[in-house]
């Protein structure tokens, strides 16, 4: 349980972080407008607001929030304490190098794990207050899924971290994942969509090819909203920038159940391929 | 059992070797100094030891274990203050030592510990606070929790004033007598002969030689130097019935002066010899080999 040690230190140690209070601070202000938002604006609800409706509008909202408070607070979370030094003095005590990855990985993720719980409590008070309905099932697997996307945005910029003892390197790492990988997707998407067609744009989302549905996915982002609609019963279906859901596509791949494969790949692949790095650098 | 043991072992960063076929063995129980100028390889060595860098080729082993195969057993046996570390983020050194008790699943008590290596009274600042001196004091701290059977300092006095060498000296003498083996590396001639049974020195990343202190002095020349001045210049004969004498290692004339590497015992027969032939001795002077001198040769 080495790594529990290397965890709890992480975590304790991060908690102090000012970033991360005020980060927290704007998530939660966030969170409570879009709520109010929600529950008070006919235009997004179509005069009927709902417990579940609110939850996917929250949760559409926090995605790329997520996103950008995962690398504030783990792009340094190995190649820092390599970079100044202080990885020497964690890996002088009995602490193999896979402790202190999953230590980084599970303290990050528990850091990151604060505010998402607060937002799920904000987010189930004010549609309790505001609605008068509550939606407990949805909200638990709400806060399952969420716990998950924290830990797959923490493993992916902890892994990221790992591959290098330069926290220029790593924050460049990170903010290039999230340009093409979020911000960028869609244009992959059409680029994609563009040549599959012929060199011609389809007139309609008709045209689209199958396979382009678990393309879709591929921003965590987008994989988290698709989560919910899988896990959560009777959950409306949420499209993924242009790509239609899943309904749209005859395959059996096309099912929002491949927003919960692409978040277990994007939390397994890069902190093993990161582990796999720094388990052979010389530090 | 060998407390360390290095073992053919290589390390090449891109073409460049910092360490070359090195064989190094650490009795148990010993203070070893490990001595050489900056980028001689000392700490490759030790970083090798402690898994922070992977060996080309060679291995070492910490009491029988494979430093690269096990790292986590050897640091079960070794306490570390490692060159050039850091203190963990915005922890206290409270903290600090208190996690590495619980990293090494020891109890020890934290304030006894910072007590020990005269931290009272700072234990709930932020270690980012402290003063060079007192981080190195608490590293010292958290390598000595758990009472390891060897501790491995790595230039353990660079940057420190007076009082914090010796301190760091006279925690490694009251660590020795208590049977703590000692592994510790230094550019710095006087910390090495105040406290070291052995030294190692290496050059360019190889060893040139393993000694004491003393040993080394007789090896490189007998351990003594004698200046003799004379009223005039030395005759050949008298330079040669020198140099003959037993325990003589050089001779090296200077005007009227000679200067003579000798063993102690020998410095008698080097004055008589010098006048032997009518020549008055005006002045001569003796001395020991300095450490400075004896680095030189080696390095």
């Amino acid at each position: 349980m080495s790594w529990a040690v290397v965890a709890k230190k992480d975590f304790q140690d991060a908690i102090r972080s000012r970033a991360l209070w005020g980060l927290s601070a704007v998530f939660l202000l966030l969170v409570g407008g879009v709520s109010v938002l929600y529950a008070t604006l006919d235009e997004i609800t179509g005069g009927e607001p709902t417990a579940v409706g609110l939850i996917f509008f929250v949760g559409s909202t926090i995605g790329l929030f997520v996103s950008v408070a995962a690398i504030v607070t783990c792009y340094k979370a190995i190649a820092g304490e390599r970079e100044v030094g202080s990885m020497k003095i964690l890996l002088s005590l009995p602490h193999t190098r896979r402790d202190v990855v999953v230590g980084k990985l599970v303290g990050r993720t528990a850091v990151l794990a604060v505010p998402i719980v607060v937002a799920l409590l904000v987010g189930a008070f004010a549609g309790t207050a505001l609605l008068g309905e509550i939606a407990p099932v949805a909200t638990v697997l709400f806060g399952v899924v969420g716990l998950l996307f924290a830990l797959t945005y923490a493993g992916i910029m902890v892994g990221l971290s790992a591959t290098t003892g330069s926290t220029t390197r790593a924050a460049a790492l990170a903010i290039g994942f999230l340009l093409v990988v979020e911000f960028l997707w869609d244009i992959v998407i059409l680029a994609l969509v563009y040549v599959a067609n012929g060199f011609v744009f389809p007139t309609g989302t008709a045209d689209f090819p199958a396979w382009i549905y678990p393309v879709s996915q591929v921003p965590p982002s987008s994989a988290f909203v698709t989560s919910l609609t899988a896990v959560i019963p009777d959950a409306p279906m949420q499209a993924s920038g242009n790509v239609p859901t899943a309904e749209a596509f005859d395959a059996f791949f096309a099912t929002p159940w491949v927003g919960v494969v692409a978040l277990v790949l994007w939390t397994v692949v890069p902190i093993v391929l990161g582990y796999w790095r720094f388990q052979a650098a010389d530090l | 059992m060998p407390a360390l043991e290095a073992d053919g072992v290589t390390k090449e960063f891109g073409g460049v070797t910092a360490l070359r076929d090195l064989d190094l063995t650490v009795r148990e129980g010993e203070v070893f100094g490990f001595l050489g100028p900056n980028g001689a390889g000392k700490s490759t060595t030790i970083n090798i030891v402690l898994d922070y860098l992977k060996p080309t080729s060679g291995s070492v082993e910490v009491f029988g274990i494979d430093a690269q195969a096990d790292p986590v057993a050897v640091r079960h046996h070794v306490g570390v203050l490692p060159e050039g570390f850091n203190v963990l983020g915005e922890m206290t050194g409270r903290e600090h030592v208190a996690f590495a008790a619980e990293s090494k699943g020891v109890d020890d008590d934290p304030d006894a510990v910072l007590s020990l290596v005269g931290l009272d009274g700072v234990g709930d600042r932020p270690a980012s606070a402290y003063s060079k001196g007192m981080r190195q004091r608490l590293a010292l701290g958290m390598a000595v929790v758990g009472d390891p059977d060897l501790l491995i300092l790595d230039e353990p006095t660079t940057g420190l004033d007076p009082n914090g060498a010796r301190f760091v000296r006279d925690t490694v003498t009251s660590l020795r007598d208590d049977g703590t083996t000692v592994f510790f590396s230094s550019h710095i001639l006087d910390q090495v002969e105040a406290v070291a049974d052995r030294v190692g020195i290496l050059r360019q990343g190889e060893l040139v030689a393993v000694d004491s202190i003393d040993g080394l002095r007789a090896a490189s020349g007998g351990g003594s130097r004698v200046d003799v001045t004379l009223d005039r210049s030395p005759s050949e004969g008298c330079v040669e019935r020198v140099r003959e004498l037993g325990g003589v290692s050089d001779v090296t004339v200077d005007g009227t002066t000679l200067t003579v590497a000798c063993e102690n015992g020998a410095k008698a027969a080097v004055v008589d010899a010098a006048r032997a032939d009518g020549a008055t001795v005006e002045n001569f002077e003796t001395s020991e080999t300095s450490l400075d001198e004896l680095f030189a040769q080696y390095t």
